[in-house]
């Protein structure tokens, strides 16, 4: 099977360069039979990849230890889950699971445009076929992941212990698919560049992809964020390591983008802007897998095997450089007809809000490659640490949550300052009334404790304007359409899905700037060496240390758990375990965090050491308030981006009529 | 040979058949396109204006029953929005007419 799989990206090899020249003769030559003939390459790649990844499954699954990737991320132990989510663990096969999830989305657009928009799609599959043929490069000239050990050892190292968590299943795999579906966008953009169809075709043609993608990028940093806070044993969830912020880049551009092509659809204009966003969007997740997999950068997630650096640092220099020539080149098309009408309008608030999430971007940015290049220039590496993401960021975050509060309540095209005061009357006393009644109930003695404060309040300004948004749209429904309150809220959401899916979304977005404020300033903790039978108090909670048992799970590892009651009033409310897992062939053993969650706080416990003759152990203990209010606030945004992706049967009745009213009265129609 | 071989020369075939069969078919020096049409090209982009002009519109109208906008703007900006619709129709119009005029002429050439 090892030998099919090394086949068969040999294969995927071949085809994809045949498709990619076959393509490009097809649009260039406006050939029919060359282009039937590149369209079978899109499915017979993803056909090959999927092969491949088959026999690499297979050989984790059955414990060929022959194959060397298999023997450094597996062993005989490993139970069935991380055999399977091992085949991302290393880079050889996260190298191969990006081909295969960039193979399937190009298999998915091939599909949805096998008979339409014939001018833009050969190149859109080209430069589709084009990043394949990057990663397959890699797999079958760098990166084999089928490589053999000549003599098989009878046992593999086993996954990291760090990754052997429920989340290794789902965190990667969901930041890979926001990742790689950027790929989309990006193609067609460049497509248009090359064809010039520089009107908004390629943006409608992409805007649900550009949101799938949007959306698993942000679930796969929040994912993230849950797994480092579980796993981690620190007590946080975010630390602007260089990986995360890798991550975080191209969620903060798309999102700049997902607003701004609001305005290019309405009005017809900002299209240098919107296809520098998107193109920057890609350049940056091709940036984050640059930071992963270059060795220059230490975090605990990188890739052991960290070696591709100056392949990825060179494709990077390519992209950046082929997407600038276009641009330069298309510039007299891509210039709009239209202006904003005003200053004062939702338009100019977006463009605001552009500015800011760039700010934010290029402030991460920044903090991420500035150790790489003092390194460089001074030959000194130079850490940038939390203290300058917060000092840059925060106030930065503050500006953009004003303003999505802001942007609702001001009119499309033009706003006058007689009616913003009359639609920002309403919040700012709501926003006014929660600073005097959490005056007295929050400590004002330090700059984060004041940020945390204005954020409070901004948060209670923006889920006003929202609440604000919901119920005057359906009370002018009311007064249009007769129907009850809760049906015309039901159907002001079911007919404008973008605009009250994004509130939707906006209101998660609230509920995590509140959880990140309130869990970074009133985050308390304590360390403790103590025998068995005392206390530790924190906050409100004593936690009563009742020994230490120790259990040989398989033989993987051994577990060391300590036994500790919480209670809480003198009330015992909970029994804490944390643990101290020693895995075999591992030198270093993992903590397993103990966590009591509620919406108010959370009770994060520590075995941060132990003495087994004396049982007496070291705890570390956090109570961090309000962390689990970014866990609601993901699902609110998760269902909110659920709502503006839900297929819209009037604009596919809409596309359809235009398409009948183009063949009645031109020759050749297609769109 | 051995299966994972057989599978393999299964591979490749498939490979020159999916590939190769439209090089040879009833489509070899067919065009995959016509001729890019202006007037196609713009009656296409004005089809999404008029669209986008009309939901302006609607839009507009809810952010007045909404309170957001002062009658003085309601007024002035949907004169505006209501002149560039209508510009848009004409310019469609316009090319509908040379669209229909083409077609005819096309048709009456292949007859």
């Amino acid at each position: 099977m090892n030998d099919l799989g090394e086949f068969a990206l040999q294969l995927a090899f071949a085809t994809t360069l045949y498709g990619c020249v076959c393509y490009i003769m097809a649009a260039r030559g406006n050939r029919i039979d060359l282009y039937l003939s590149a369209d079978k390459t899109p499915l017979l790649v993803w056909g090959f990849v999927m092969v491949a990844s088959i026999c690499l499954w297979k050989a984790f699954l059955t414990n060929d230890f022959s194959v060397e990737y298999v023997w450094a991320y597996s062993n005989t132990q490993q139970n069935f889950f991380y055999k399977f989510a091992s085949f991302w663990g290393g880079q050889k096969g996260s190298l191969l699971f990006w081909t295969l999830i960039l193979t399937s989305y190009m298999a998915v657009v091939h599909y949805q445009n096998r008979t339409r928009n014939l001018m833009l799609v050969p190149y859109a599959m080209t430069v589709m076929l084009v990043m394949t043929l990057f990663f397959l490069g890699l797999l079958n000239f760098s990166t084999n992941p089928f490589e053999r050990i000549p003599l098989p050892p009878e046992d593999g190292r086993g996954l990291n212990p760090l990754l052997q968590n429920y989340w290794m299943v789902i965190h990667p795999p969901t930041l890979y698919f926001g990742y790689v579906g950027f790929t989309v966008p990006f193609a067609f953009a460049i497509a248009a560049l090359i064809t010039k169809n520089l009107d908004d075709g390629w943006i409608r043609l992409t805007r649900k992809w550009a949101l799938i993608s949007w959306f698993f990028l942000a679930m796969g940093n929040l994912f993230g964020a849950q797994w480092a806070y579980v796993e981690l044993g620190w007590g946080g969830y975010w630390a602007w390591d260089p990986v995360e912020n890798a991550a975080f880049m191209p969620l903060i551009v798309a999102t700049a983008y997902l607003h701004s092509v609001m305005i290019q659809e309405k009005k017809d204009m900002m299209k240098v802007w919107n296809m520098s966003l998107i193109l920057l969007t890609f350049v940056m997740t091709i940036f984050g897998t640059f930071i992963t997999r270059s060795g220059l950068i230490q975090s605990v997630h990188t890739f052991d095997e960290a070696t591709l650096g100056f392949i990825f640092l060179g494709f990077l220099v390519v992209i950046v450089a082929f997407c600038v020539f276009l641009i330069v080149k298309r510039l007299p098309l891509l210039k709009g007809k239209n202006e904003l009408d005003s200053f004062l309008s939702r338009e100019s608030s977006f463009l605001f809000n552009n500015l800011v999430l760039l700010g934010i971007g290029f402030a991460t940015f920044w903090g991420t490659v500035f150790p790489i290049l003092s390194e460089a220039v001074r030959g000194v590496k130079i850490t940038v640490g939390p203290p300058f993401y917060n000092q840059v960021n925060v106030p930065i975050g503050l500006a953009l949550l004003a303003l999505i509060g802001i942007g609702p309540i001001i009119a499309w095209r033009r706003a006058t300052f007689s009616n913003l005061r009359k639609s920002f009357l309403k919040p700012l006393t709501v926003m006014l009334v929660a600073g005097v009644a959490l005056f007295p109930m929050v400590p004002l003695s330090s700059k984060s404790e004041i940020y945390t404060y204005i954020t409070f309040m901004l948060c209670a300004f923006v889920v006003t304007t929202i609440v604000i948004e919901f119920y005057k749209g359906s009370k002018a429904r009311m007064s249009l359409h007769g129907g009850t309150f809760i049906q015309e809220l039901g159907s002001l959401v079911w007919r404008n899905k973008r605009r009250y899916g994004g509130y939707t979304v906006h209101l998660g977005v609230v509920l995590i700037f509140a959880g990140i404020a309130g869990s970074s300033s009133y985050s308390v903790e304590t360390q403790k060496h103590i025998q068995k039978g005392e206390t530790i108090e924190i906050a409100d909670f004593e936690l009563l240390y009742n020994g230490l048992g120790v259990t040989e799970q398989s033989n993987i590892k051994t577990r060391v758990i300590a036994t500790l009651d919480v209670l809480k009033n003198g009330k015992k409310i909970w029994v804490s375990h944390p643990e101290k897992e020693f895995y075999k062939e591992q030198n270093q053993p993992v903590s397993e965090v103990s966590l009591l969650s509620t919406w108010k706080e959370d009770l994060y416990v520590i075995l941060a050491d132990f003495n087994p003759d004396d049982e007496s152990a070291t705890f570390k203990i956090h109570v961090n308030p309000m962390v689990s209010w970014l866990w609601y606030g993901q699902w609110i945004m998760a269902f909110g981006t659920i709502i503006c992706m839900w297929p819209d049967r009037q604009e596919q009745r809409r596309r359809l009529e235009r398409m009948k009213k183009q063949q009645a009265i031109f020759v050749a129609a297609q769109e | 040979m051995n299966f994972v071989h057989f599978i393999e020369l299964l591979f490749i075939l498939m490979i020159l058949i999916l590939v190769g069969l439209p090089l040879f078919g009833k489509y070899s020096g067919k065009r995959l396109f016509s001729d890019p049409d202006a007037n196609l090209e713009e009656y296409k982009h004005l089809q999404v204006r008029k669209e986008e002009v009309l939901l302006s519109i609607k839009e507009l109208e809810f952010d007045f029953k909404t309170d957001k906008l002062s009658q003085v703007d309601y007024d002035e900006m949907r004169a505006k929005l209501e002149r560039e619709a209508v510009g848009i129709l004409e310019r469609m119009d316009g090319l509908e007419k040379l669209g229909r005029k083409t077609k005819k002429s096309a048709a009456q050439v292949s007859t």
